[in-house]
């Protein structure tokens, strides 16, 4: 494996009264994809939110390719190299697909390679060239997880951050939801990647961590812990 | 009263509504980005244009500048006024969650700049007088006041012109998108500050515009402001919040009915049948009456 891209180290993040999580250290090694497991309420979605700089750790250090991310603001954390899919996928509704595209070439850095960028998107998601022009909130919700993803990609990311990017989806697009991260991932985009399907997750997973009340309660290989009994019991119980 | 009711008065019931509408337009636009960004009503809109209508009278009166060649100069300084009330207003205020503190600040700019005017100007009405204030161009029989017009056709190209920067230009883009989430917005490298900045300036450059053509038609006083505020915000709930050209219709269609309201009723009436209009709006189409509603997925 290769060097730690993202490290984070004694992570503490609380809201108020409430300690989302705890002590956290884990780290993301360049080029591969990286699940984030556990349940809801885990603080996958809150730990996302804490790299990306809109929440800010009460402690703790978090290091990108070495460098300091925790005093970071959110326009600045993409400027470095990570893009952050949130949940929900929060699109501009009322702008046309091409517009939002333009809006995730944004940082400076990236502005110059937009044709590039937009030629890559366009490749991986011909639909949306189709619907370069209809307003982002008119898509269906699978394409609208597309566009999310084409979004977050234009900003040309050495890491990708994705926060259950198959919530909602039909089985069909959850398949091509998951190759599509390969797909990525081939294209050296290092994928951290939050779900609840941990099944097809663990499947395309170099590494996980399984979250729990916001401390790390398990971590192993992608295909060690698809097979470890007590996750199979925890988690996979009724997913059959 | 058919007779009075005659086609030519009609006709100039409505000319004179929609020249005077289009102010409260532009008005309305400008509350309308800024409400965009900033998640506020900015109180002070109204004063701000009377502000910028003193000092379009001070060109006039201390230099002799013509009040339509001063769009050259009001206009830059009304929008580095705006930049200039974000950056030492409004930035720390804009990061926190309640919005209160924002309104309170907005609120207290009106007073402050309100009592400066009397202070300055004193409470006395002033206006504007030179060579074509009393011209108007007379065709069909119905007369046009000149600077009705050009204050319609400077709100016009305004509202063009604000809407080709939204929709063309990337900067314009992010305020459109930072105006539907800010936080997707600072996800893909947005800024907020410089979204919320943007705003402000273009808010109160159109004051500006506001201004200038206010003071070529009308005679103001310093508390003239506040009440038209009030008129933009109901014109924007008439528009539409997050629609520049809604604001603007919305801004017409308040001038409008406010003109055949107070030629049926009487002049006092003005001001209750906008409050009227808006009440029924807000409680039977909230969204707005050019806005059709886009359900968010």
């Amino acid at each position: 494996m290769g060097k730690h891209l993202l490290e984070l180290k004694g992570v503490d993040v609380r809201y108020g009264d409430v300690q989302a999580v705890w002590d956290l250290s884990m780290h993301v090694d360049e080029g591969t994809i990286v699940a984030l497991l556990g349940a809801n309420g885990a603080g996958k979605t809150t730990l996302l939110k804490t790299i990306s700089g809109i929440i800010r750790p009460n402690n703790g250090e978090i290091l990108f390719s070495g460098k300091s991310l925790v005093k970071l603001k959110p326009q600045d954390v993409v400027g470095i190299g990570i893009s952050h899919v949130p949940e929900g996928r929060r699109l501009f509704t009322r702008l046309s697909v091409l517009e939002n595209l333009e809006l995730g070439a944004y940082p400076r850095k990236v502005r110059s390679s937009f044709g590039e960028s937009l030629d890559r998107a366009f490749k991986l998601f011909p639909i949306l060239k189709e619907r370069s022009h209809q307003k982002a909130g008119l898509l269906s919700g699978g394409e609208q997880q597309m566009l999310a993803i084409a979004r977050a990609i234009m900003a040309r990311p050495a890491l990708l951050m994705l926060d259950e990017p198959s919530l909602g989806l039909s089985p069909l697009f959850v398949k091509a939801m998951f190759e599509l991260i390969r797909t990525l991932n081939d294209q050296k985009v290092t994928i951290l990647l939050v779900e609840q399907n941990i099944h097809q997750a663990l499947k395309i997973a170099h590494t996980g961590f399984v979250l729990k009340t916001g401390k790390i309660v398990m971590s192993g290989r992608g295909n060690e812990l698809l097979t470890n009994p007590e996750i199979q019991k925890a988690y996979m119980g009724t997913l059959g | 009263m058919l007779d009075i009711l005659s086609f030519g008065l009609v006709s100039q019931l409505l000319i004179n509504g929609i020249l005077f509408g289009t102010m409260y337009g532009i008005a309305a636009i400008g509350l309308s980005l800024i409400y965009g960004t900033m998640r506020i009503i900015f109180l002070a809109q109204g004063t701000i244009i009377i502000f910028l209508a003193y000092i379009c009278y001070w060109f006039f009166k201390l230099l002799g500048i013509d009040p339509y060649l001063s769009i050259l100069l009001v206009v830059p300084v009304s929008l580095l006024l705006g930049m200039g009330f974000y950056q030492g207003l409004f930035r720390e205020a804009a990061a926190l969650e309640d919005k209160n503190i924002s309104l309170l600040i907005a609120v207290g700019l009106m007073f402050l700049v309100e009592n400066l005017m009397a202070t300055i100007w004193t409470p006395n009405p002033r206006s504007i007088m030179t060579t074509y204030t009393a011209y108007g161009v007379s065709t069909l029989g119905l007369r046009i006041s000149f600077t009705r017009l050009m204050g319609f056709i400077m709100a016009v190209l305004s509202t063009i012109g604000v809407n080709l920067f939204l929709n063309k230009t990337l900067v314009g883009k992010a305020v459109r998108a930072a105006s539907e989430d800010m936080e997707a917005a600072a996800l893909v490298g947005i800024s907020p500050h410089a979204v919320n900045g943007v705003a402000f300036a273009i808010g109160i450059g159109l004051a500006g515009t506001a201004g200038i053509a206010l003071a070529t038609t009308y005679s103001f006083d310093p508390y003239f402001g506040f009440v038209f505020s009030l008129k933009a915000m109901i014109a924007l709930a008439l528009g539409g919040m997050g629609s520049v050209t809604g604001a603007f219709l919305g801004g017409i269609l308040l001038g409008v009915l406010e003109s055949l309201g107070s030629f049926a009723i009487s002049g006092g009436w003005a001001d209750a049948i906008s409050y009227g209009v808006f009440l029924i709006v807000l409680m039977f189409k909230p969204e707005g009456l050019f806005v059709r509603s886009v359900k968010k997925a």
